[in-house]
C-alpha cells in the first residue's frame, strides 16, 4: 500500500513533464556552472507561469527584495483529513537551481508523517530525486498531495504515521495543532 | 664719400690711390650718376648713350663695376616707381569701386578694355626703354671687361642674373603699389573678352559646320588627342583674329610684369564663370535633351580654343620674353613654343580640358540634383537628363551629395499631407526607375526610397492606392497621362520575364565555367552601402517588391486586392473577366498560388455564373413555351443575370435590406427555384441590394434610360403609381431608413426626376416631375441614354472594406489586452496576498515592479494602483484595512 502510494505521489508530478526529464539530467553534468542572469530568469517566467495558471489551493510567491525566497501556501485537499487547512511554506533557491533542488519547509505546523516538529518535510523529489524538470508548480502540488497520501514506511512524524489509520483521531489532532500565522 | 660704403674689395683699390686719382674718380662718378639719370629721364630718347658708356668704361677701369650696376638699378627703380607704376595704376582709379564693373555695359567695357590696353603698353614700353637701358650698361660692362683681358667677357649667367633682379624689381613695385580691385578688373576684362569670344565662335561654328560639315571640322570631343590639322586650321582663322591677339599682348604684358599667376588666375576664372553661365543656360530647365555633349563640345570650341590660341601666341612670343618671368603655378599651362613642331598637344591644354570638364560636370550635376525632383516627376520623358547625371555622377563620385539633396526635396515637396498617395507612389515608382538608371547596385535607392516607403506606411489610403495602381490600366483609364496603372501592370508583365531568367540564374548547377564567368564580373559595393542591409543580391531592384515593401506584407496587399476584385466583379453586368484573369495571372506569379486562392475561387465563381445564367435560361426556354410571359410588364427571366458567389471566398458583403417591386421579386425567386432544381441541394441567397439594374423611364414626351443600383431602381418604381411620395413613407416602402433614402434620392433630384419639397412637419416630400424643366443642370438629352452607375456616389461599397474589417479586429484585440492585463495584475496581486497574508500599498507597488515583468510589465503608477486595488475593493475581492490590503475570504 505504502510503495503503491509512493509511486502515486512521483508520477503525479512528472506526468506532464515526463519527456524532458531525461534531457534535462543530461544538461545537468554539462551546464554545471549556470550564471545567476538564467535562474532569475527561470524563476521569473515560474513565477508568472504559476501566476497565470491560477491553480486553486497552491500558490507561491517571492518576498519583497529576494526573488530566491518564497512564501508558498498550500490548502488541504477536499475530502482529506487537512481539508480546509492553509500550510504556509518557505521555499529557498539554490544558486544552482533549477539543477539543485529549493529547499521547502512547512511555516506552520503541520501534523503530518513526512513532517517533522522543524517543518522539514520528507520527500523524495526534494532529495535525491530531484529533477530540473520540477519546477515551483509541481513541488508545490506533490507536497499538497503528500498531505493525504503520506509514506507511512519512513515517517520523520512516528505519531502522525501511527495515527494515520484513524482518521477521525488525526483530523482532531491537525485541528489542535493547527496554528494559522498572522 | 659715398664709396666708403661700398664693398670689401674696394679698398685695396682706394689704398693705392692717390689725391688726384680720387678727384679724378670723384669728377667721372658724379658724371656717370647724372648720365645715368639723364639717361633714365630720357624718356627713349637715347641720345646721352656714348656719354653714359665713357663713364662707365672710366669708372670700370677704376674698378667700380659692382657699384656702378647697383646704382644703376637703384635708380632705374626709382624712376619706375615714379613714373611707370603710379601712372599705371592711375588709370584704373576709375574702377575702384566693384560696383562700376558689375554694370553689364558695352560702352563701360571697350572704355575698360581700351584703358588696359594703353596702360599696359605705356608701361611695358617703359619697361622696354629700361631694359634697352640695361642692356646698354652690359653692353660697357662687356666691353670694359674685354679690354681688361681679352678672354674675360661679361657670362651670360651674369646677364641673366642681372635681368632677373630687374624683373624682380619691376614686380615688387608693382605688387607693393598694387591697388586691391586690380585682379577684379582683369577678371572683368577677361570675362569681356571671352564672351564675345563666345559670341563669335558660335557665329563661327555655325558657319562653319554649314560650309564644311564633312571636312574634319567637327572635333573629336571623346578622343583627348586634337587633329593637329584642325586645330591648324582653327588657329590660323583665330591668329588673324584681332580680339586673341590682343588678349595676348594683355596676358604677355602680365606676365612680363610679373602677374603671370594674376593673369592666369584671371582669366581663369573668367572661363569658370562663363562655363557656368553656358552650362546653365545650356541645361537649364529642359530635361528632355542630353546636354553633356553640347557642353563638352562648347569647351572644345570656346574655352579650350581660346586657351589654345593663347598659348600658341604666348609660345610665339616667348623669345621675346625675359627668361625668368616670375612663378608659374603647378596647373598653369606651360607655353611651349616646341608644341608647333613635335604636333602633340600640350600638356597644358590637356591638363585644361580635364579641369574644365571637370568643373562642367560637377556644374552640370549640382544643377541636376537641385531639380532631381521635377526630373523624375516627368521621369520617362527625362530619361536624357538622367543618363546626364548618371554620367556625371561616374565622373564626380558625388553620389551623397544626391542622396541627401533629393531626399530633402522629396520631405518638402512630396511627403507632405497635401499630396495625393497616387502621386506619391507614381513619383516613388519614378524614382525607383530613375535612379536605377543611375545606380543599378540600389545602393541608392535604398536611400532615397526610405522616407517615401516610411510616410507611404503612415497612410492609410496607401494600399487601396497600390491595388488600384496594380490593377486598373489593363481597362485603361486613356484621361490620365501619367498612366500610373499601366506603370504598374507593366513591372508586373517585366516581371514575369525577370523570373524566368532569374530562375536560370539562380540554377545551382551551373557549370563552373558559368561561375567562373559571374565571380569575374563582380564589383564592390560603391562604398557608401551600407553592410547592414545585406549583399547586392538582395538588393536586386525589383519595383513589386518594393512596393509591396511599402505595407510590409504581401497579405495585406492581396487581402485588399481581393476587396477590390470583389467590388469589381459585383459591378459587373457581362460576364467579361479576361483583364482580371490576366491580371490575377501575374499577381500569382508574384505572389504565390496558393495567397491567391482565394481571388482565383471568386473569378471562378464568375465563370461558373455566366455557365449556370444560360443553363437556367435554357432549361426556362424550353418550359416556357406554355407560359410565354412569366412576369408582368414585360419582365422575364431574359432580363435577368445572376452573379453567383461562394460567399466563404468572398470578402465580407454588406447586407441591407431592401423592398424590391414584387414582380422583380417574382422572378428573382423563379431564378432561385431554377437554380434549385439544377443545382440540388444548392440554394440561391439573394444579396437584393447589389448588382445594377438597368432601367427606362417613360414619360409623355421622352424616354430616359439608367444604370443604377438596386436601391435607386426600387426607389423610383415606387413613383410608377404615385407620383408624391413623404420621404418617410418612402422609407418604409423601400425598406431603408429614412437617412439613407434621403441621401440616396438626391440622385433622381439631381437628374430632374424628382422634385423635393419640404412640408410644415418637417418631412421632405417627393414628387416625380413630369415634363422636364430645360435648365442645362441635367444635362439630359431627349430621348438620350444614359450610363451612369450610381453606385458610389457616397463612397459606400458593397464589399466591407480592408480597413473597416481590421478595425474591428484591432478593437477586439485591444481589449482583450488591456483585459489580460488587468488580470495578470490581478492574479499577481492575488498571489502575493495569498501568501503574504496582508499587504500596504507602497509594498504591493514595490513587489509588482520587481516582479510582474512580462509580456506587458507592470507600467502602473501608485495611484493607478490605488484605484486598482480600489476597484478590486468594490469587487469585493479585496478588503482594506488600516492601510493594509488582505484577499476577501
Amino acid at each position: 500500500m505504502a510503495t503503491v502510494n509512493n509511486h502515486h505521489q512521483d508520477s503525479n508530478p512528472n506526468t506532464n513533464t515526463a519527456a524532458p526529464v531525461t534531457s534535462a539530467k543530461q544538461t545537468v553534468t554539462v551546464a554545471k556552472t549556470v550564471d545567476t542572469q538564467s535562474v532569475l530568469k527561470r524563476l521569473q517566467s515560474e513565477l508568472m507561469a504559476l501566476m497565470m495558471s491560477g491553480e486553486a489551493g497552491i500558490s507561491a510567491f517571492p518576498e519583497e527584495d529576494n526573488i530566491f525566497n518564497w512564501k508558498g501556501t498550500i490548502c488541504g485537499i477536499k475530502d482529506t483529513v487537512f481539508e480546509g487547512m492553509e500550510y504556509k511554506l518557505s521555499l529557498s533557491f539554490p544558486c544552482d537551481y533549477p539543477f539543485k533542488a529549493p529547499k521547502v519547509k512547512f511555516e506552520t505546523s503541520c501534523f503530518h508523517p513526512n513532517v517533522d516538529v522543524h517543518g522539514n518535510i520528507c520527500l523524495d523529489i526534494l532529495q535525491d530525486k530531484w529533477s530540473s524538470a520540477y519546477d515551483v508548480r509541481t513541488i508545490l502540488l506533490s507536497i499538497q498531495s503528500l498531505l493525504g497520501e503520506p509514506n507511512i514506511s519512513s515517517p520523520l512524524n512516528t505519531q502522525a504515521a501511527s495515527l494515520w489509520t484513524n482518521p477521525e483521531e488525526y483530523r482532531k489532532m491537525v485541528e489542535k495543532l493547527y496554528k494559522p500565522s498572522a | 664719400m659715398e664709396e666708403s660704403s661700398s664693398s670689401m674689395c674696394n679698398f685695396s683699390v682706394l689704398e693705392s690711390m692717390n689725391e688726384k686719382s680720387i678727384g679724378e674718380m670723384e669728377d667721372s662718378w658724379n658724371a656717370f650718376c647724372l648720365a645715368t639719370e639723364a639717361l633714365h629721364g630720357a624718356d627713349g630718347d637715347l641720345s646721352f648713350a656714348s656719354d653714359f658708356v665713357a663713364h662707365v668704361r672710366v669708372l670700370c677701369s677704376l674698378g667700380l663695376e659692382s657699384l656702378i650696376v647697383e646704382h644703376f638699378l637703384c635708380s632705374m627703380e626709382e624712376t619706375f616707381e615714379k613714373n611707370g607704376a603710379s601712372k599705371f595704376w592711375k588709370h584704373f582709379d576709375a574702377y575702384t569701386n566693384p560696383a562700376v564693373l558689375e554694370m553689364d555695359d558695352a560702352d563701360q567695357q571697350q572704355e575698360l578694355q581700351d584703358v588696359l590696353h594703353r596702360a599696359l603698353e605705356e608701361l611695358s614700353s617703359d619697361k622696354q626703354y629700361q631694359e634697352k637701358c640695361l642692356l646698354m650698361l652690359v653692353h660697357a660692362l662687356d666691353m670694359c671687361r674685354q679690354i681688361k683681358s681679352k678672354e674675360q667677357t661679361y657670362s651670360d649667367a651674369e646677364r641673366n642674373h642681372l635681368f632677373s633682379k630687374y624683373q624682380l624689381t619691376v614686380f615688387s613695385v608693382l605688387m607693393a603699389s598694387l591697388p586691391r580691385h586690380f585682379p577684379d578688373v582683369l577678371q572683368w576684362y577677361f570675362k569681356g573678352r571671352l564672351e564675345e569670344l563666345s559670341a563669335m565662335m558660335a557665329t563661327n561654328c555655325e558657319n562653319e559646320n554649314g560650309l564644311q560639315e564633312n571636312d574634319g571640322m567637327d572635333l573629336d570631343y571623346k578622343g583627348r588627342e586634337m587633329d593637329i590639322d584642325e586645330t591648324h586650321h582653327q588657329i590660323a582663322n583665330l591668329g588673324n583674329n584681332k580680339l586673341i591677339r590682343n588678349i595676348g599682348v594683355v596676358v604677355r604684358d602680365l606676365r612680363n610684369l610679373g602677374f603671370t599667376s594674376m593673369a592666369e588666375d584671371a582669366y581663369a576664372s573668367a572661363i569658370f564663370l562663363l562655363l557656368k553661365a553656358k552650362v546653365h543656360e545650356l541645361a537649364g530647365d529642359e530635361f528632355r535633351f542630353s546636354v553633356l555633349e553640347s557642353i563638352k563640345g562648347w569647351i572644345q570650341a570656346v574655352p579650350l580654343q581660346f586657351l589654345h590660341a593663347l598659348l600658341a601666341y604666348l609660345g610665339d612670343s616667348k623669345s621675346n620674353e625675359s627668361p625668368a618671368s616670375g612663378q608659374k603655378s603647378p596647373l598653369a599651362s606651360h607655353p611651349s613654343s616646341r608644341y608647333y613642331r613635335t604636333g602633340t598637344p600640350p600638356e597644358g591644354l590637356v591638363r585644361w580640358q580635364l579641369r574644365l570638364e571637370y568643373f562642367a560636370y560637377e556644374t552640370l550635376q549640382d544643377l541636376r540634383i537641385a531639380k532631381l525632383f521635377e526630373i523624375i516627376v516627368d521621369y520617362p520623358d527625362s530619361s536624357p537628363a538622367i543618363e546626364d547625371l548618371k554620367q556625371c555622377l561616374e565622373y564626380t563620385g558625388q553620389h551623397t551629395k544626391l542622396v541627401d539633396s533629393f531626399i530633402a526635396a522629396l520631405k518638402y515637396r512630396l511627403l507632405t499631407a497635401g499630396a495625393s498617395t497616387t502621386d506619391i507612389l507614381h513619383q516613388y515608382v519614378s524614382t525607383i526607375k530613375a535612379l536605377r538608371t543611375i545606380d543599378p547596385a540600389g545602393v541608392f535607392l535604398e536611400a532615397v526610397g526610405e522616407p517615401i516607403r516610411e510616410y507611404l506606411r503612415g497612410r492609410k489610403d496607401t494600399i487601396k492606392c497600390i491595388v488600384t495602381m496594380l490593377t486598373d490600366g489593363a481597362g485603361g483609364n486613356p484621361s490620365g497621362p501619367g498612366n500610373t496603372g499601366d506603370s504598374l501592370l507593366e513591372e508586373l508583365n517585366r516581371d514575369e520575364e525577370n523570373q524566368e531568367n532569374s530562375s536560370l540564374d539562380d540554377d545551382v548547377n551551373t557549370d563552373d565555367k558559368q561561375t567562373w564567368i559571374n565571380a569575374q564580373n563582380w564589383e564592390p559595393d560603391p562604398v557608401e552601402a551600407d553592410p547592414l542591409k545585406g549583399g547586392r543580391h538582395r538588393r536586386k531592384v525589383d519595383i513589386l517588391a518594393m512596393i509591396v515593401g511599402i505595407i510590409g506584407s504581401k497579405d495585406q496587399l492581396v487581402n485588399e486586392y481581393r476587396v477590390m476584385l470583389a467590388e469589381k466583379l459585383l459591378n459587373k453586368s457581362d460576364y467579361d473577366i479576361d483583364s482580371e484573369i490576366r491580371t490575377l495571372e501575374l499577381l500569382k506569379i508574384h505572389f504565390g498560388e496558393s495567397s491567391m486562392q482565394k481571388c482565383e475561387i471568386m473569378l471562378n465563381d464568375l465563370i461558373d455564373s455566366k455557365r449556370t445564367n444560360t443553363n437556367i435560361k435554357a432549361t426556362i426556354k424550353q418550359q416556357s413555351q406554355p407560359v410565354p410571359d412569366i412576369g408582368d410588364e414585360g419582365l422575364s427571366l431574359e432580363d435577368l443575370n445572376a452573379t453567383i458567389i461562394s460567399s466563404n471566398f468572398w470578402p465580407p458583403i454588406q447586407d441591407e435590406p431592401l423592398n424590391i417591386p414584387g414582380a422583380v421579386d417574382q422572378l428573382l425567386s423563379d431564378y432561385a427555384n431554377k437554380f434549385n432544381e439544377i443545382k440540388t441541394p444548392r440554394k440561391l441567397l439573394w444579396k437584393k441590394n447589389l448588382g445594377t439594374v438597368k432601367l427606362e423611364l417613360q414619360f409623355e414626351d421622352r424616354t430616359l434610360q439608367f444604370s443604377v443600383t438596386p436601391l435607386h431602381a426600387s426607389i423610383i418604381s415606387q413613383f410608377q403609381d404615385q407620383t408624391s411620395w413623404t420621404s418617410k413613407d418612402l422609407a418604409a416602402a423601400v425598406g431603408v431608413p429614412v437617412d439613407i433614402l434621403n441621401r440616396r434620392i438626391y440622385f433622381w433630384i439631381n437628374k430632374g426626376i424628382l422634385a423635393e419639397s419640404v412640408q410644415d412637419s418637417g418631412d421632405h416630400k417627393f414628387t416625380l416631375v413630369d415634363v422636364l424643366v430645360e435648365d442645362g443642370r441635367t444635362g439630359v438629352n431627349n430621348g438620350g441614354c444614359e450610363e451612369l452607375l450610381a453606385r458610389d456616389e457616397d463612397g459606400e461599397s458593397s464589399v466591407a472594406s480592408v480597413e473597416d474589417q481590421l478595425r474591428k479586429e484591432m478593437t477586439v484585440y485591444e481589449s482583450t489586452k488591456i483585459v489580460m492585463k488587468k488580470q495578470i495584475l490581478q492574479k499577481f496581486i492575488t498571489g502575493m496576498l495569498t501568501n503574504f497574508g496582508s499587504m500596504a500599498l507602497d509594498r504591493i507597488h514595490n513587489t509588482l515592479k520587481m516582479f510582474c515583468i512580462g509580456d506587458p510589465p507592470y507600467d502602473k503608477s501608485l495611484q493607478q494602483l490605488q484605484s486598482f486595488l480600489g476597484g478590486l475593493v468594490a469587487e469585493e475581492r479585496l478588503e482594506l484595512r488600516d492601510g493594509m490590503y488582505f484577499l476577501k475570504k
